[in-house]
């Protein structure tokens, strides 16, 4: 039965990969049947209609809200010019040194990250950020790879992301939050590393363009209007962050606050009702595809967790997952190409019912798969050359998916492994 | 002869072309016209008087230029210049098609290039950055007498073919030259 169980499985994956299906629906698709395999009746204790449909769907409601709460966050900061003042003064202060700029923009698509999850934040900081450092002289590879190893610096603080797993792998908020600051060093001194090397193999290029004097066909931009956000604006983005990290305080209410704090030090009374209206609706549309996605990943998860499946699946995966230390690091060091092109290791795909295996049927504990998704996650947050924000970023500067994905992946590869270290360390 | 559109209208001021220019390179979306005049006026200014010198990189010839958009590229790392010759061919016939003959030279386009590259490399030295700054006058922060000069993005593009039109002896800037053949090429964004 298991063995139906992972052919079903690989059949998902090769749906996905194929583009057959989109994510979302091939997972729920996966979810059903497997349940059927697993054995599970239609409707009542442990079922396909009441449990896997019913139950687990709105399974992963607060990290929609977060998501939800992190979108608006980033229309706010498109708004109000927020992010494209922070990267307008990091090119007016830096622009003579590409390695300044590059540094600058890192740190703003890091932070802009940690409220609003990593799509949301490539445009947010590649918008301005991508141009204004191919503007100063950096190629164009390494301009969207900055953007993606900036986000990958902030995923370990991205604030959804800490609501998502404590509620699919059932930990305490803290308990992820703290393996999340361990894996936080390994991320910036990559994506540091990254900038500094591929400053010093790549230098900098200036085209003579036929597209440089060109009237832009720009969108409707209301940046045109406003001016440079005030200067105490531009710590939105740290609020949610510092409250949730330094204050410890829950999720929601810290994002929340960021609202506040961006609607305040922008806006003028009279005119608050309608741009938090009007940036709240706008965030909906760009939290629409994570929160279908994770809907179904909810309902993955408890096909995954259903007694029959779990029993199926005990035996074969307990004989694939290595115990020892050395031997965890290694193979699971070897599998992180697994995870790109929404393969079977993706934690945002079928990678999620993998972690969910695991725990239920015991063969690791809960933080040992944190930290394996977690340490995933950095490298397909950034080099997946289907996910998001690696194909948004890639495409606007005018380089191939691809591409971003062969320059970057050395360095997550090894966040990975330092990750896959800490947790063999921590709780093997 | 086709229509060149606005941006190539040889009537359209050289100035004009170069605040086009900074007007549509990031971070300065909404800033002010007039502002956007003087900086460009102080950049071609500093261009102009740039000390010629020898260009001292590597020169590697390419012929994809058209399909790219693209005139000529410096990459410092090696220090070379790419010269595309399908773009500078183009060039050439498109002067004696509009009749620019006396403003561009033959052979002062890829002359221009090569002076337009070897200007960014001028701008690897500290100083002339830096005495770009000064010409330009943006300051980034401002706290009393205390103040960091800003860098503006696309100043240095204006003063390399501010160089490039002073040191080639050309009549008019090669941004004329080049919306004009951008409007030739079929750059996309523009209908003809
Ligand atoms: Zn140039």
């Amino acid at each position: 039965m298991g063995v139906v169980i992972l052919l079903v499985m690989a059949a998902g994956v090769a749906a996905m990969l194929t583009r057959k299906l989109p994510t979302a629906f091939a997972l729920v698709i996966l979810a059903v049947v497997i349940a059927f395999v697993a054995g599970a009746p239609l409707t009542g204790k442990n079922s396909v209609v009441d449990t896997v449909l019913q139950e687990g769907a709105p399974a992963l409601a607060a990290t929609m809200i977060a998501i939800v709460l992190g979108s608006w966050l980033g229309k706010l900061l498109e708004e109000t010019g927020v992010a494209a003042t922070l990267v307008r003064k990091i090119v007016e202060f830096g622009g003579d040194r590409p390695v300044v700029v590059a540094l600058g923009v890192l740190a703003v698509s890091a932070l802009v990250g940690t409220v609003t999850g990593s799509a949301p934040a490539a445009m947010l900081a590649g918008l301005i950020g991508i141009p204004a450092m191919i503007a100063v002289g950096i190629p164009k590879v390494t301009a969207a790879g900055t953007i993606l190893m900036g986000i990958a610096v902030g995923i370990p603080f991205e604030l959804p992301l800490w609501q998502f797993f404590s509620t699919a792998l059932e930990l305490p908020v803290p308990t992820v939050r703290g393996f999340m600051v361990k894996l936080f060093p390994f991320a910036l001194v990559a994506a540091v590393l990254y900038v500094f090397v591929e400053s010093r193999r790549r230098g900098v290029e200036h085209t003579w363009s036929l597209k440089s004097v060109q009237d832009k066909p720009r969108s409707p931009n209301r940046r045109q209007r406003l001016g440079d956000a005030p200067w105490y604006a531009l710590l939105t983005p740290a609020v949610p962050l510092i409250l949730a990290l330094g204050f410890e305080l829950a999720i929601i209410p810290s994002m929340l606050a960021g609202v506040l704090y961006a609607l305040v030090t922008t806006t003028r009374p009279r005119e608050m009702n309608k741009r938090l209206l009007r940036t709240l609706y706008g965030g909906f549309e760009v939290a629409a595809p994570p929160i279908a996605l994770f809907i179904a990943i909810g309902i993955l998860l408890a096909a995954v967790k259903l007694p029959g499946a779990v029993d199926a699946l005990e035996p074969l995966v307990k004989a694939a997952s290595p115990q020892n230390a050395v031997l965890f690091v290694g193979v699971f060091t070897l599998l992180v190409p697994l995870c790109l092109y929404r393969g079977p290791l993706n934690v945002f795909g079928l990678g999620a019912g993998i972690a969910g295996v695991l725990i239920s049927t015991g063969i690791y504990p809960a933080a040992v798969v944190l930290g394996m998704a977690t340490s995933y996650n950095q490298v397909f947050g950034v080099a997946d050359p289907t996910s998001t924000q690696t194909v948004w970023a890639a495409q606007y500067a005018g380089v191939s998916p691809q591409q971003v994905m062969v320059r970057t992946l050395p360095y997550v590869w090894a966040v990975a492994l330092g990750g896959l270290c800490v947790t063999a360390a921590s709780y093997l | 002869m086709k229509a060149l559109g606005a941006a190539a209208d040889p009537d359209t001021d050289d100035l004009d072309l170069a605040v086009r220019l900074l007007a549509a390179t990031p971070t300065h979306e909404g800033r002010d016209p007039a502002l956007l005049r003087r900086w460009a006026e102080a950049a071609d200014a500093f261009g102009a008087a740039l000390e010629p010198g020898p260009c001292r990189a590597r020169i590697v010839e390419r012929d994809d230029g058209l399909e790219e958009l693209l005139l000529a590229r410096y990459t410092s790392r090696p220090a070379t210049v790419e010269i595309c010759t399908d773009t500078v061919d183009r060039a050439e016939t498109l002067i004696d098609e509009l009749g620019w003959r006396s403003w561009y030279p033959v052979g002062s386009v890829r002359a221009a290039a090569l002076a337009h590259e070897s200007a960014h490399e001028h701008f690897h030295h500290k100083e002339t950055r830096t005495a770009l700054k000064e010409a330009i006058g943006h300051s980034a922060l401002r706290l009393g007498r205390f103040r960091v000069l800003a860098h503006v993005a696309g100043a240095e593009e204006i003063a390399a073919h501010a160089y490039a039109r002073t040191v080639c002896g050309l009549g008019r800037s090669p941004l004329l030259l080049t919306a004009a053949l951008a409007a030739v090429v079929g750059a996309p964004g523009r209908e003809n």
